[in-house]
């Protein structure tokens, strides 16, 4: 436990020590003791009372926080090695910003968990805004706003768990096999939940996200669609330890897959289409934390910080070097590397062999029951049909910049190898033709959707207020009446 | 102050700064309305500590019960982190303000009048 809290304490120490002089050095210096910490607790720690009885802090290492830790250093390197024009304050607060990500993954007390999100969304707003393009700091503003919004009714749930139970501890609410049968718990279980739904970017309460993470500069996106949602996941999964909410879950899920793909497929502009698919992959890792696969939903958590961000980090390169942001415009337009990572990228999110995403896919779908094996399934058609637009940008031009683009560009393929590797039923012929049967329907529903223009709906600011109202008022509701328990 | 009128009122606060927070136009007043709901819950997370006939929970004022310290320990970390985002939002609408010259969310939202990047 020592290591993993001086690691953290590493982080937060060296990003502020930054701020003074010598940014970059203390940001390599946070990610090597935070590296050098990672390899000392690694198999993991259990659960310990940080301060004492009876009103420490749970902190414990287990599987969410080796996978937020080893996501964070990789995507820490990757940033540092892309980023190295980037003056001022920028490395500091990234690597603030990791260091209340890797803090989180430690944590398990709802209130320590609250507080870390918060910050993480301070931090991500300047960061958000750091380039002072008056759009972003539009999307960054509404994102601090209505996570603030959901952090509110997280308060209220909290306030509710700890009067009627007393504590705050995950293991604890856990070990108590929390009723939610009782209106108050079961409202409070509800607010809690729909307050991190809306911070983790949940379809219809947390619509902030495709904007926040699309007007965001390059390596801020890698790091909001990359780590920072997966705090939120980690918040689900453990707040779907401590009450009995894994159905209620696997809706949510559902309902976030297809609404983020929904929009993914009709967008036009580059980045705002990957956060929308930020949006869509969270559906899949949220079904995963509902069902309670615990080993399917980590790697899918960490497969998908890798390969999203790597998309994030070319199409950012893509629009910083082009100037242009629509898909269509970008055609024929890209440089090698910048080319090729976005094919890697897009390879491992369709979940192709032998790539990252095959591997969480298969994994995923192995704990999954019947009947969400096929929901799995139709997201993977989904998502291929969307990402059937990028191919006309696969065809290079040109020399670029390599940087960050390879580090990930190797996470992502040893990912998948090393997944392969280990689960040695990911190479049974059924999984490999699985896989390009739903990328060849994806195709043809492409093919098919080309032409069509549904109106869907535009979401402003105080639309999405009201949504988030009323998702909160469904979620509790559903939670009190007992219905998908 | 009651137990109950203090869970009542912060019910309300957290209404009224919700209502604020959809119905106003300018982003200020937005801004105010979370401020607004966000005592709210800090008001809410006070009232639980409230225990009848119980002193406050401060070391050194004598025997009996208590009211519960945790709920006021959290609290004071919840109005930090308020606070935080407050100063921050009105720093970003200051810029806002400055390049769009408006403060109307409705104005900020039509497309046409973002410069193209």
């Amino acid at each position: 436990m020592a290591a993993a809290l001086s690691g953290v304490l590493a982080y937060v120490g060296c990003g502020l020590l930054g701020f003074i002089g010598a940014p970059r050095l203390f940001s390599w210096l946070a990610l090597l003791a935070g590296s050098a910490a990672f390899l000392l607790w690694a198999p993991g720690f259990p659960e310990a009372l940080v301060g004492g009885l009876p009103w420490g802090i749970a902190v414990a290492g287990d599987m969410w926080a080796l996978g937020l830790w080893a996501l964070g250093i990789v995507l820490h390197a990757a940033v540092l090695l892309h980023a190295r024009g980037r003056a001022g304050a920028f490395h500091p607060l990234t690597t603030v910003l990791i260091g209340a990500c890797l803090a989180a993954g430690l944590s398990r007390d709802l209130f320590n968990l609250y507080v870390l999100m918060d910050l993480t969304s301070l931090l991500a707003l300047v960061l958000i805004a750091f380039e002072r393009r008056p759009r972003a700091v539009w999307a960054g503003l509404q994102y601090l706003v209505l996570t603030e919004v959901g952090l509110i009714l997280y308060l209220f749930g909290l306030g509710l768990v700890y009067g009627k139970l007393g504590t705050l501890s995950v293991s604890s609410l856990a070990f108590r096999g929390v009723d939610l049968r009782d209106p108050a718990l079961a409202v409070g279980a509800g607010l809690l939940l729909a307050g991190t739904a809306v911070k983790t970017g949940v379809f219809l309460l947390g619509l902030w996200l495709p904007q926040a993470h699309g007007q965001a500069p390059t390596e801020v996106s890698v790091l909001l669609s990359g780590i920072v949602v997966k705090v939120g996941v980690v918040a689900l999964a453990r707040l779907a330890e401590a009450f009995p909410v894994g159905n209620l879950l696997v809706a949510l899920g559902i309902i976030t897959g297809f609404g983020g793909l929904a929009y993914a497929f009709w967008e036009r502009d580059l980045k705002v289409f990957l956060g929308f698919h930020t949006m869509s992959q969270l559906g899949y890792m949220i079904i995963a934390v509902g069902l309670g696969a615990g080993m399917g939903a980590l790697l899918y958590v960490v497969a998908h910080g890798l390969f999203k961000g790597l998309l994030f980090l070319a199409a950012g390169e893509a629009v910083e070097g082009t100037g242009r942001r629509e898909i269509a415009a970008l055609a024929g337009q890209l440089s090698v590397p910048v080319a090729l990572s976005l094919a890697v990228g897009t390879w491992a999110i369709v979940g192709l062999p032998p790539l990252a995403g095959f591997a969480a896919k298969g994994v995923l779908a192995q704990a999954a029951p019947a009947w969400t094996k096929t929901v799995l399934f139709a997201l993977g058609v989904g998502t291929a049909a969307s990402f059937a637009k990028l191919l006309p940008l696969f065809r290079p031009v040109g020399k670029g910049r390599v940087g960050g683009l390879g580090v990930l560009t190797g996470a992502v393929v040893g990912f998948g190898l090393a997944g392969i590797l280990a689960f040695p039923e990911l190479t049974s012929w059924r999984a490999w033709g699985e896989a390009f049967l739903a990328v060849a329907m994806g195709y043809a529903l492409y093919l098919g959707l080309r032409a069509v223009a549904p109106p869907l709906a535009r979401f402003t600011f105080d639309r999405m207020l009201v949504s988030i109202l009323l998702g909160t008022v469904g979620i509790a509701a559903l939670v009190a009446l007992g219905w998908l328990s | 102050m009651d137990g109950l009128a203090a869970l009542a009122l912060s019910i309300a606060l957290v209404g009224v700064g919700f209502w604020a927070l959809i119905v106003r136009r300018n982003l200020i007043w937005k801004l105010l309305g979370l401020n607004v709901a966000a005592g709210g819950s800090i008001l809410f997370l006070v009232a639980l500590a409230y225990r009848p006939g119980a002193r406050p929970a401060i070391v050194g004022l004598g025997p009996g019960p208590a009211a519960d310290p945790l709920p006021q320990a959290l609290v004071l970390t919840a109005i930090v982190i308020d606070f935080a985002t407050l100063a921050l939002a009105l720093v970003y609408v200051i810029f806002l303000t400055e390049h769009r010259h408006t403060q109307d969310v409705h104005r900020l939202e039509r497309e046409e009048e973002w410069p193209q990047p």
